[in-house]
Formats: C-alpha cells, structure tokens, sequence
C-alpha cells in the first residue's frame, strides 16, 4: 500500500512546488542529521560522483527535500532508502547491501588483510628461526685455522 | 599544413623510440657502446620532436584552427588566453603529448646522470625507457592523435570544459604526470636490473631520488587536486573516491610502501623480490589509471575525453606484467633475500606492517573501484561503491598507518629493548592519551576523531621528543640550540626530511578529520535583505548582480558575512552559463582561516533578484591540508638534500 502511495509521487515540478512552499513548515519536525545520514548514503543521479548530501545540484536538492518530507510524513528511513532503491535500482545506495554477490566487496578486503597478517606472520617467523647466514658462511677450513691458531695462543 | 608537420613529428618520434629500443637493447646485449650512443641520439631526437609537436598543438590552440579535432573540442573564441594554452593537456590527446614529452624529459636526465656512472645498468636502463616511450607515441599516432583533422571544418570550437578553466588546472596535471612518468625511472632501472641478472641494492640506491621525487609530485598533484575539487566543484568536499582519483591514489599508496621498504632492503638486504614486486605495482597502476580514466569503462567526474584507447592501455599493461612478472620468476633463484628477523619487536617489524597495510589500502581501493563492473559482468546488476564504502573499510587501515608512523621510527631495528621502549615511548603516549582526554572535556564526543587526535599527537610527540633528544646531545657538545637543530637535521637529512614529510601527512590527517567530523552546512532561501546563521557567522543577502564574460555567463548573489564580532565583508558566490553546457558551473566563495573555512555556494534564484539559495558550510581545519602540502614540499626538499652521512 505504502509503495502504491510512493510510486503515486513521482519527484515532479508540481509536487515540489508545492513541496517547497509547505516545506519549510514540515521541515522544522524533521530530524536534519537523519535527513543528511540518508541523503549521504544516496548517489546524485546527475552527477557523476557525489552524494545527494554533498552534491550542489538541482536533482540532489530536489532528493533531500524529498526525504525531509518524507521523514516528516512519518515514513521510517529505512522505506524511504527502499523507495529510492525501488526507483532507481541498487546503483543508487553509494555503498552496496552487504547481501549476495555484494558480500564479496565487504568481506574480500577484509579477508585480504586477514590473509596478508598470516603470511606476513609466516614469513617473520620463518625469518626469526633461520639460522644466521654468517655461522653457514664460515669455510670449515678456516674455522680449523682459526681454531689452531687459538689453541697455539693458548699452549704458548 | 601545420598539423601534419607536428603529425609527422610525432611518427618519426614512434620511428625513433622503435629504433632506440632496438639498438639500445642491442648494444647492451653485445656490449656495442656505438649502438647505445645512437640510442641515447633517439631519445634527445624524441624530446625535441616532442617539444616541437607540443608548440605546434599550442600554436594551433592560439590560432583557433578549429580544422584540429583536439583544437575544436577543446576551445571556442571564447577561451581566456591561458586556458588555450592549459587546454593542451585539457584532454586526453594533449595530455599524452605532455606526458611522452616529461618521459622523454625524465630519459634525458637519466642519461645525463648515469651514462658514465652506471656504464653497465645503463643501456638497458635506457632501452627499457625508449620501449614504453614508444607505446605512448604509438598511441598518439594510431587512435589518439592530437592533429587530427576535422571536415567540415567548424565556425567555432566546443569550447574547454568549464569545470578546467581553473588555476588548478594549470598545475594540477603537471604534478601528477610528473609523479606518474617519475615512476618510470625505477621500473626502468629495476627492470634493467632483471634483465642482467644483478640485483644488489644498487638500483635502489640509484633510484632513491627519483623515487621520492616522483612520489612528492604524485603527492603534490593529489593535492592540488583536491584543491580544485574544493573550489571549483562547489560541494565543498575535496575528495570522493571517484574511480580516477582512486586511480591516481593506488600507485602513490604501492609508492609510499616502496619508498619504505627499499629502506629494510639497503640496511638488512631483505624483501628485495617485494621491492621489485612493489615498483612493478606502481608502474602498473599509473598504466592502469589512464586506462581506468580515458577507456569510459568507468564514469567519473575526470572522465573529460573518452576514446579507443582502452584497448591498447589493457594490452600494454598485460605486456608489461607479463614482460616483468616473468623477468622477476626467471630471476628468482637470485633474488634470495638475507632475510633474517631477530625479534618481531623491532623496526623490521614495523616495516613490514606498514607495506601490509598500505597494500591492504591499495586492494580495497581496487576492489572497490573495479566492484562496479565485477558486479554488472557477474550479476547483471549495476551497483555503486562509493565514499559510505571506502570510508568504513580504509579508516581504520589509516589510523592504524598512523600509529605505525609514530612508532617505526623510533623503536630500535632487529631487537627493541624494553628499557628503549620506554625510553622513546612513555612521554608520547602520555601526550597522545592526555591530548585526547582533553579534547574529551572540551566536549569533543566523536569516538573516531578523538582517536585521531591522539594518534596524532602521539606521533608528533615522538618526533619532537627524539629531535629534541638529538639537539640536547649536541647542545652538550657546545653548540647553541639552532646550531645543533640545523646540524642534527643536515647530518641525517633522510631521517628528520622524513620527519617533516611525516608532520605534513599528520597535518592532512588533522585537516582531513577536522571537516569530515565537524563540517556544519546550512542551505536557505533569502529574500533580499534576509539574514542566516550558520555556526558563528551571519550571512545577508544583499542582491544579484550579472555580468557578460568572454566566454559565459555570470550570475552572482552578494553576501554580507559578519562574524560574532565584526563585519567580515563581502562574499559573492556564483553560477557560471555556459552556452555549451546545459547546468551552471559553481563559482563558490569562501574566506580561509586557521581554523575553519566559511564557504558559500549559490543555488537557486528570481530572475527579479529578489530571491536567492545559498548553501553555507563551515569547514573546519581545510587549510591544514594545504598546510600538510607546504610542510611535505619542505621535508622532501630536505630528503633528497646530499646528505653527508647515509643513514635512515
């Protein structure tokens, strides 16, 4: 029912011409951080990079005004994210649900660290154990004279 | 006729790099020094074709000869002076001439500096650096020439890209592709280290400065890059993991890990396959920037030109992985490090963590940048991966570099002592937990920055305290407290260079933290005569004005700015018309200070004037980037000082 009422919502110059002007009235029950928090997660469709929170755009303007009257209209933020996700499709949450295929984007980095501590552990502890290359470096045909000399220092 | 003069100029410069690979590799191969000399005359000969290609394109520029492609797309009778000539490398064609012309530049050098000196490294060095030369200029010639002809010829150009008419623009490009061409020079001698089977420690010595050199102008372009990002983009941010500046970020993170760990393999003679491992990286992922930027296969706000190109970027960096990543294997039995730990307390250690991490970073700002098109091959699904992402998973690496930066330096190599420990670290982290306390009772509450600002001054006390131990100990010696500070400083001029680069990164740190946590923004309508307050300052609308440029059209809203003590005076944000562009371009407005920036933008407005948006932000600490970008200038000029004593 709630979608029926959304998808009836298209972000119009009518709508918000009328949002606009009863806007600033609503705006003042809503939450700004939790306007900013949703507005952050949401891509400018416009632009080619940005946040609708950080994006100086028209487009973006249009969005946050959008989820402040949603917001004010009582729609919890989650469905408004899933309003926009309805609408525009996953491209539009600037980071991707960590559900599925997208696990991997979430997980992978992780695991890559993880993988790396391991070996950067097997390669120190291989490190620390290796004998010190000087005592294999030493020709036994010299260690012998060292040796013999030592013990004529010692007899004389 | 001029274009295919400056054409013609870029085909035998393809001729000549072809040649002097040849007789470059040749020579060296046979050990035939005529051979190598007449490579060493290919490469002047590409330089000055180049130059000459370069004038040629500036000339065409000055003279609107729109029957240029390049010319045409990138300029109209509009453009300013300065930005006909900044638009040669406004696009991708252009920049490519500018960026064979710094390689040929950089080869020059190099032969300057080491034909006599490393006689036998040398011509491979120098074949090496002709072979890449002569895929770039291949580039130019087949599918991104900058001289192509246009028919019919136009009235008028497209015009340049608004958002480059912008002083960053002219300084911008030069610092990162010096920074990326920079790179070259230590894969070329690494490469020819390879080839020879010789793989002491001489090519990193070698190569040491031109490693940070290149890494400062790759950090310098970042930079400014933010810069403009910050007073061009009007959204008051200066960087949003966008794919390219995610592409020119993953080379300056494998750098930065090289730049350290060359410093495990001159003192112990380990890592040296990771060194190599490492340059390979770097040199790779310039490539891959420029494929990433100019292919189209991601969008992105530097997307400015789109061409044929990808394919052959994809196809040389396939050959050059391939070419080195099998020098490396067949080499392998050679490269055997003296790898041998004492302790895994110890600055080895340290090192070791600190390449992880940066190489941590470098994985997760690929997998995030390339996820996208993972996503759309795999699944069907357009996704995006943004900043929320690469925030939440690269912070706390960060934070964790940091830490690593305060305690790397200072802690002792193969084996800490406890009594060391204490020695260097009590007072820092007493400094650093005692700051963050502070910070607390003045109602700081934001877990993350409270963290950073006590890593922060952690790190900066360790410097201090060990700079300041230095000049005590040389003070005692008789010498007077800036004597002994400037002697301390020249005498081990890597050690406290990398201090200071190490002060300007925390300063970015500082700055970076400051207004992604304290950032506050306002956005209102004003009516004529209306006021806001945002943060500590007042804002009134006081009217439009307009004004005809050369090239496009000015709108801006004049602001009066006060203060809670005093008028400020005028702010006037605008919004740029260009006819060749359907949205404004920003023209923001802000007034620096230490302490935070204030920062307006104009959005909407009455044709009658009567009625204006602005968006106001406080932007705290933002000069601390710039600043972090002074100091590092400072500390790296002090590195590649020849020093008097080689220590680390």
């Amino acid at each position: 029912m709630r979608r029926a009422v959304f998808g009836a919502a298209p972000i119009g110059l009518v709508a918000l011409a009328v949002l606009l002007l009863v806007g600033p009235g609503l705006a003042a029950e809503v939450d700004e951080e939790e306007v900013r928090r949703i507005a952050a997660g949401l891509r400018c469709p416009v632009c080619q990079n940005l946040s609708v929170a950080d994006s100086p755009s028209e487009m973006a303007k249009q969005m946050r005004q959008l989820i402040r009257e949603r917001l004010a209209a009582g729609v919890r933020p989650e469905e408004v994210v899933a309003y926009f996700t309805e609408k525009y499709g996953e491209w539009i949450l600037l980071a991707p649900k960590p559900e599925g295929f997208n696990l991997l984007v979430w997980t992978l980095p992780f695991a890559g660290l993880l993988g790396g501590l391991v070996g950067v552990l097997l390669v120190v502890r291989r490190w620390s154990r290796r004998p010190a290359p000087a005592a294999e470096a030493v020709d036994p045909a010299y260690r012998e004279r060292i040796k013999a000399e030592l013990d004529r220092l010692d007899g004389s | 006729m001029i274009p295919e003069i400056g054409f013609a100029a870029i085909t035998v410069a393809l001729a000549l790099a072809c040649y002097g690979t040849g007789a470059g590799a040749l020579g060296a191969a046979r050990h035939r020094p005529a051979l190598v000399a007449s490579a060493q005359h290919a490469a002047v000969g590409i330089f000055v074709l180049l130059a000459v290609a370069m004038l040629l394109l500036v000339y065409a520029f000055l003279t609107f000869d729109f029957s240029v492609r390049y010319v045409a797309s990138n300029t109209n009778r509009g453009t300013p002076f300065y930005y006909r000539i900044t638009a040669l490398w406004g696009a991708l064609e252009g920049s490519l001439v500018l960026w064979t012309w710094m390689l040929a530049g950089y080869t020059l050098l190099v032969v300057a500096f080491y034909r006599w000196r490393q006689r036998e490294a040398y011509p491979w060095v120098l074949a090496v650096l002709l072979g890449i030369m002569a895929f770039f200029l291949l580039v130019m010639t087949v599918p991104a020439s900058p001289f192509q002809r246009l028919d019919p010829i136009p009235v008028d150009g497209r015009g340049l890209n608004p958002l480059l008419e912008d002083t960053g623009m002219i300084t911008h490009p030069i610092f990162l592709y010096l920074g990326f061409t920079g790179f070259t020079v230590p894969f070329a001698f690494a490469m020819a280290g390879l080839i020879r089977g010789r793989l002491d420690e001489a090519w990193i010595t070698v190569t040491r400065r031109w490693t940070v050199l290149a890494w400062y102008f790759l950090s310098m372009g970042l930079l400014i890059g933010g810069w403009w990002s910050y007073h061009v983009l009007g959204w008051g941010g200066y960087w949003a993991w966008d794919p390219v500046e995610n592409a020119a970020f993953m080379p300056w993170l494998t750098a930065t890990a090289f730049l350290h760990s060359v410093m495990i393999q001159e003192r112990r003679r380990m890592l040296k396959v990771w060194n190599l491992l490492l340059i390979i990286l770097t040199f790779s992922l310039t490539l891959f920037g420029t494929f990433l930027t100019r292919s189209g296969i991601i969008a992105s706000v530097h997307s400015f030109t789109q061409g044929t190109i990808g394919a052959f970027f994809l196809a040389f960096i396939a050959l050059v992985l391939l070419f080195s990543l099998s020098l490396l294997a067949w080499r392998a039995d050679r490269l055997r490090g003296q790898g041998e730990l004492d302790s895994l307390i110890s600055r080895e250690s340290v090192f070791h963590l600190n390449n992880f991490f940066h190489v941590g970073v470098t994985f997760t700002v690929l997998l995030g940048t390339v996820f996208p098109l993972l996503s759309e091959a795999v699944r069907g699904v357009k996704v995006s991966v943004g900043e929320p992402f690469f925030n939440a998973v690269s912070i706390p690496i960060f934070l964790a570099l940091i830490f690593l930066m305060g305690v790397g330096p200072m802690i002792a190599w193969r084996r800490a002592s406890w009594a060391g420990l204490k020695r260097n670290f009590l007072w820092p982290v007493a400094i650093g937990a005692a700051g963050a306390l502070v910070f607390f009772l003045l109602g700081v509450r934001h877990a993350l920055a409270l963290l950073t600002l006590g890593l922060v001054l952690f790190v900066a006390a360790t410097m201090v305290h060990d700079f300041w131990r230095g000049t005590r100990a040389r003070m005692r010696a008789g010498r007077g407290p800036v004597g002994a500070m400037a002697d301390l400083a020249l005498r081990q001029n890597r050690r406290y260079g990398g201090f200071v680069v190490h002060q300007g990164v925390l300063l970015v740190a500082l700055g970076i933290t400051g207004s992604q946590v304290f950032s506050v923004r306002t956005e209102t309508s004003l009516r004529r005569g209306e006021s806001i307050e945002v943060g500590r300052y007042q804002v009134r609308f006081e009217g439009l004005e307009a004004e005809e440029k050369s090239n496009h059209f000015l709108v801006t809203g004049v602001f009066t700015v006060a203060n809670d003590r005093h008028v400020m005076g005028r702010m006037s944000p605008g919004k740029k018309f260009y006819p060749q562009e359907q949205q404004p371009i920003a023209h923001v407005a802000y007034r620096s200070g230490w302490r935070e920036d204030f920062y307006l933008v104009l959005g909407d407005f009455s044709r009658d004037g009567q009625l204006a948006t602005v968006l106001a932000m406080v932007n705290p600490l933002v000069s601390w980037i710039w600043l972090g970008g002074v100091v590092i200038t400072l500390g790296t000029a002090l590195l590649v000082l020849p020093g008097r004593r080689r220590d680390a």
